[in-house]
C-alpha cells in the first residue's frame, strides 16, 4: 500500500518547523508564505490546524485545473504542478476539500505538496508531537 | 553573499517620530554574532551612565539570533534588552513565541527603539519599513484584548508584542508579552516599554524570508543538530511534561523553594504542583511550541469546574509554580494557574511577582504589614485569595500595590523594620526559585549574573549530574566526573564559565537555552558549523566560545560602567547567606567566605582582577574591547587602549 501524508491536528504544537523547512526544500530560503504546508495558529486558544494536500483519491484539483496543469505522480500519488501550463486562477485552491492549497500572490502559481519526492521535509521536524504523519496506515497509531 | 543576518536594524525614535534604517558593519557581526551579543555592543554606545532606565535616552531592542527563522532546532528565540529598571545596569531577556521569526520574515535583525512617544503609540513593522501609530483604545488593556483588538486592526496574521496595564505603570517587574503569552519577562523590560509609552510593536508577515549562505551544508548542519536534540536524554520529558515535570522530585529531593525560601519543601505531597499530573488531571490543554523548536516545552492549560472555572492560558513553568505554588505555601494546582493567567494578561513576570507577594506575605506574618496596610486583606501564607488579590493591586499601583511595584528591595526600603532581610534579592532583582543552598555553581552564576540573581544567564543543569550528558561536560570541564554534584565548592568556576560563554552564544544565535544547556548533546561546533553554514563567516567551536566570552565581559563593562560596585554587588541574597532552610536539619548557608573563595577563582578564570572583580585591560585587550577600557583596571597593552 502507498504512504500517505497523515495529519493529526489536535497533536499540533505550532511549531511551525515545517513550514520552514517546507519552504527550504521547495525554495532554499525559509519563508512560511512559500510553504506548501499551511499552519493555521490561533494563539490565545492554543489551536492549531495544519493544511496540506494529502494525496486524496478523487483529487478535485486535477479535475477542475483548466489547463490541465496538474496531475498524479504514478510512484507517490503526489500531485505534481506544471508551472510552465498554469493560469494561476485559483480553481484548485478553492476545489481542494482540505484547504490543502495555498497559493503565491507573487508568482501566481499554487503551491501543493509533492512529498518531495517520497521523503517529506516536514515529517522529520514533527518527531515529537508527531501531528504529521507519512505511512500506510490511516488512523492513529501512537 | 546570502546570510542568514545581514545585520539590518531599524531605528525608532519615540521623541521625534523618526524611522531610520542602519547596517550593521560585518566586523561588528563577526565579533558580536547576534542577538543578545549585538545587543550589549548597540547598548555600549547608545545609553550613556547618566540615562536613568526611563529616560528617553535608555533604548529598548529587540533582537532575533543568527539562526532566527531558520530550520535550526530551538532558534525562534528574541533578547529583548535594555538598561533595566531593577538593577539600573545592564538588562537583557529572552522570549519565544513567534516574535523573532516574524522580524526576520520582515527582514529586520534588529529594533532599537529610544524616545518617549508625545502620546501610547503602536510601532508598525513590515517589509517596506516601519511607521508609527496611535495605540487608540488599546492603551490601558490587558495583554489579551489588546492583543485582539490589534489583529482586529492590522490583521490576523500578524505578530503583536505589547504590554499589559503593568507595563504601562512602569511596574518594575513587568514584561513584554509576545504571541500572547510568551514573556520577556525580567528585570521590568516591560517598564521600558511603558516609559517610551510604547504600547505594541505589531509585524507584519513577509515573504522575503531568510537566506542562508550555503543552503546544502545548512541543511546537514541543521539534520545533524535535530538528530544530536532528539536523542538528548532529557528531551522525552521536557517534551512531554513541560518544565515543571519535576516539582514532586525536587519536593522530595528538598530542593523546592517554599515560603520565601524559608522552607526547602511542601509539608504535603507537591505532585498535584507537577507538570506529571497535569494531564490525567485534566488541566492540560495542549501542549504548545514557541516557533522554529522541535522540543515544545510549553503548556496551554485550563480550568473547566470550580471556583476558578474559566481560567485559561499560557503556561505555567516550573518557575510560575515555584513562585505561586510552593513559594506561597499554596498545595492546590488551580491557584496557581489562576496567578499564573493574571500576570500574563496584566504583563507581569511572575518570578519577582511570586517573590514580592512571598514578601509580603511573610512580612503580614510578622505583624509589620497590618490589615489596614494591606488594604483590608489578611495575608499569610497559603492564602490563595490574597495572593491574586495582591497581583491585581500591584498591576494597577492600587494601595499597598503601588509600594509592591517597585519589587522587594525598594519595598523593604519604604517598610522598614528590617525586612531587607527576608527580602530575596540581590542588585535590585527578585532572585529565581532555585535553592542556591544546595548548588553551588547556581550559587556563583547568581552572584556574578549582570542582571541578578536567576539562572537564565548561566543555567548550570550539569552540576546536578542528572543525566549522562552532563556527567560528561562536567568531567570535561573539571577533569573529574565525581565532581558533578551541587554541593561542593572544588570546581564550580570551571562549570560556570563554560556555562556562561555558552549561554551567550546561544542567545546570540537565537537558539533555546534548553537545546545547549539542559540538553548537551549540541556542543559549540556543532552550533560553529551552523553559523558558519548560515553565514559564510567560517568560525571555529573556540572562536565562537570567545565571541561568548567576549558579549558577556562587555555586559560586566557596560554595569561597571552604570555602578556596578563588585565588592558589594557580587552576591546572592542575605537569606542564602545567613540562613539554612527550617526544615533542613544538616547544610550550611552559602555563606560569604565560600562564595568569596569561589568569586576570586572565577574572576581569575576570566583573567579579571582577582580582588577587585573588574576586568583587566590585557583581558579587554585580547576580546578586542579596548573601547570599554574605562571601567578595567591593570597596565595598557602595548599599543593597545586609549
Amino acid at each position: 500500500m502507498l504512504k500517505r501524508l497523515q495529519i493529526y491536528e489536535d497533536r499540533c504544537t505550532g511549531c511551525t518547523s515545517c513550514q520552514l523547512v517546507c519552504s527550504f526544500a521547495k525554495e532554499e530560503y525559509f519563508s512560511p508564505a512559500l510553504s506548501r504546508i499551511m499552519v493555521d495558529v490561533q494563539q490565545e486558544q492554543a489551536r492549531f490546524r495544519p493544511r496540506v494536500c494529502i494525496q486524496c483519491a478523487e483529487a478535485p484539483c486535477i479535475e477542475t485545473c483548466p489547463v490541465g496543469a496538474l496531475s498524479r505522480d504514478e510512484a507517490t500519488r503526489a500531485i505534481r504542478l506544471d508551472k510552465g501550463v498554469c493560469i494561476g486562477c485559483r480553481r484548485c485552491v478553492e476545489a481542494c476539500p482540505y484547504a490543502g492549497v495555498g497559493f503565491d500572490e507573487e508568482q501566481g502559481l499554487p503551491l501543493i505538496c509533492d512529498l518531495c519526492g517520497g521523503e517529506p521535509a516536514c515529517v522529520d521536524v514533527c518527531r515529537f508531537p508527531q501531528a504529521i504523519r507519512y505511512a500506510e496506515e490511516e488512523g492513529d497509531n501512537s | 553573499m546570502n546570510t542568514s543576518y545581514p545585520g539590518r536594524v531599524v531605528r525608532v525614535n519615540l521623541s521625534d517620530n523618526k524611522i531610520e534604517r542602519q547596517q550593521l558593519s560585518s566586523e561588528l557581526l563577526r565579533a558580536y554574532l547576534g542577538g543578545r551579543g549585538v545587543g550589549v555592543r548597540l547598548l555600549w554606545d547608545d545609553v550613556a551612565p547618566d540615562v536613568d532606565p526611563f529616560d528617553e535616552g535608555n533604548a529598548l531592542m529587540f533582537l532575533p539570533g543568527v539562526l532566527t527563522g531558520t530550520s535550526t532546532p530551538c532558534s525562534g528565540r528574541t533578547t529583548v534588552s535594555a538598561k533595566g529598571p531593577a538593577t539600573g545596569q545592564y538588562l537583557k531577556t529572552s522570549v519565544g513565541g513567534y516574535l523573532g521569526i516574524a522580524l526576520k520574515m520582515a527582514g529586520v535583525d534588529a529594533v532599537v527603539v529610544q524616545g518617549i512617544a508625545e502620546q501610547p503609540t503602536v510601532l508598525v513593522i513590515d517589509e517596506q519599513g516601519g511607521r508609527l501609530e496611535p495605540a487608540g483604545d488599546t492603551w490601558g488593556q490587558g495583554v489579551k484584548e489588546t492583543t485582539r483588538r490589534l489583529k482586529q486592526r492590522y490583521g490576523d496574521d500578524v505578530e503583536v508584542a505589547c504590554i499589559g496595564p503593568a507595563g504601562e505603570k512602569l511596574v518594575r517587574f513587568a514584561a513584554v508579552m509576545t504571541s500572547v503569552y510568551n514573556a520577556a519577562a525580567r528585570g521590568g523590560i516591560g517598564a521600558v516599554m511603558g516609559s517610551k509609552r510604547l504600547k505594541a510593536i505589531v509585524i507584519v508577515p513577509g515573504r522575503g524570508g531568510v537566506r542562508v549562505h550555503d543552503p546544502d551544508r545548512f541543511s546537514a548542519a541543521a539534520r545533524q543538530a535535530r538528530e544530536l536534540l532528539y536523542n538528548d536524554s532529557v528531551a522525552p520529558d521536557l517534551h512531554k511534561y513541560g518544565t515543571a515535570r519535576d516539582v514532586d522530585i525536587l519536593n522530595e529531593l528538598r530542593l523546592l523553594p517554599t515560603r520565601n525560601f524559608q522552607r526547602s519543601a511542601l509539608s504535603g505531597d507537591a505532585y498535584n504542583l507537577s507538570g506529571r499530573s497535569w494531564p490525567k488531571m485534566g488541566y492540560l490543554e495542549r501542549i504548545v511550541s514557541c516557533g522554529g523548536c522541535i522540543y515544545c516545552c510549553h503548556r496551554f492549560t485550563r480550568v473547566s469546574s470550580g471556583p476558578y472555572a474559566g481560567t485559561a492560558s499560557g503556561g505555567p513553568e516550573y518557575e510560575t509554580v515555584a513562585a505561586f505554588g510552593s513559594g506561597c505555601g499554596i498545595l492546590e494546582l488551580e491557584p496557581v494557574l489562576a496567578a499564573n493567567a493574571l500576570c500574563n494578561d496584566l504583563g507581569l513576570d511572575t518570578i519577582s511577582a511570586g517573590n514580592v507577594v512571598q514578601w509580603a506575605m511573610e512580612t503580614a506574618e510578622k505583624g509589620i504589614l497590618t490589615e489596614d496596610d494591606l488594604g483590608g486583606l489578611k495575608l499569610s501564607f497559603g492564602d490563595a485569595e490574597g495572593m491574586l488579590e495582591l497581583l491585581m493591586m500591584i498591576g494597577e499601583r492600587r494601595g499597598v500595590g503601588d509600594v509592591l511595584a517597585e519589587g522587594v528591595a525598594r519595598a523593604a526600603d519604604k517598610i522598614g523594620h528590617d525586612s531587607h532581610r527576608w527580602a530575596v534579592e540581590a542588585r535590585g532583582l527578585e532572585q529565581s526559585n532555585v535553592e542556591l543552598r544546595g548548588a553551588y555553581s547556581y550559587a556563583l552564576a547568581f552572584a556574578v549574573n549582570p542582571r541578578g540573581p536567576d539562572h537564565l544567564h548561566t543555567e548550570c543543569l550539569a552540576e546536578f549530574g542528572g543525566t549522562n550528558e552532563g556527567i560528561s561536560l562536567v568531567e570535561k570541564l573539571t577533569g573529574d566526573k565525581s565532581l558533578a554534584v551541587p554541593d561542593t565548592e572544588i570546581g564550580r568556576a570551571k562549570i560556570v564559565r563554560w556555562h556562561e560563554d555558552m549561554y551567550a552564544v546561544t542567545d546570540a544565535v537565537g537558539m533555546c537555552a534548553f537545546s545547549t544547556t539542559a540538553a548537551y548533546s549540541l556542543d559549540e561546533h556543532a552550533l560553529a558549523e551552523l553559523v558558519a553554514a548560515a553565514t559564510g563567516q567560517e568560525i571555529s567551536g573556540e572562536e565562537l566560545m570567545k565571541a561568548g566570552k567576549r558579549i558577556l565581559t562587555l555586559e560586566r563593562c557596560f554595569s561597571l560602567r552604570h555602578g556596578l560596585e563588585p565588592s558589594c554587588d557580587d552576591r546572592v541574597p542575605r537569606r542564602m547567606m545567613e540562613e539554612i532552610p527550617q526544615d533542613v536539619q544538616k547544610g550550611e548557608p552559602m555563606d560569604r567566605e565560600r562564595l568569596s573563595r569561589m568569586l576570586k577563582e572565577y574572576y581569575e578564570l576570566h583573567g579579571w582582577d582577582p580582588e577587585t572583580g573588574r576586568p583587566l585591560r590585557t583581558e579587554l585587550h585580547r576580546l578586542g574591547l579596548d573601547f570599554a577600557a574605562e571601567v578595567a583596571v591593570g597596565p595598557c597593552e602595548k599599543g593597545g587602549s586609549r
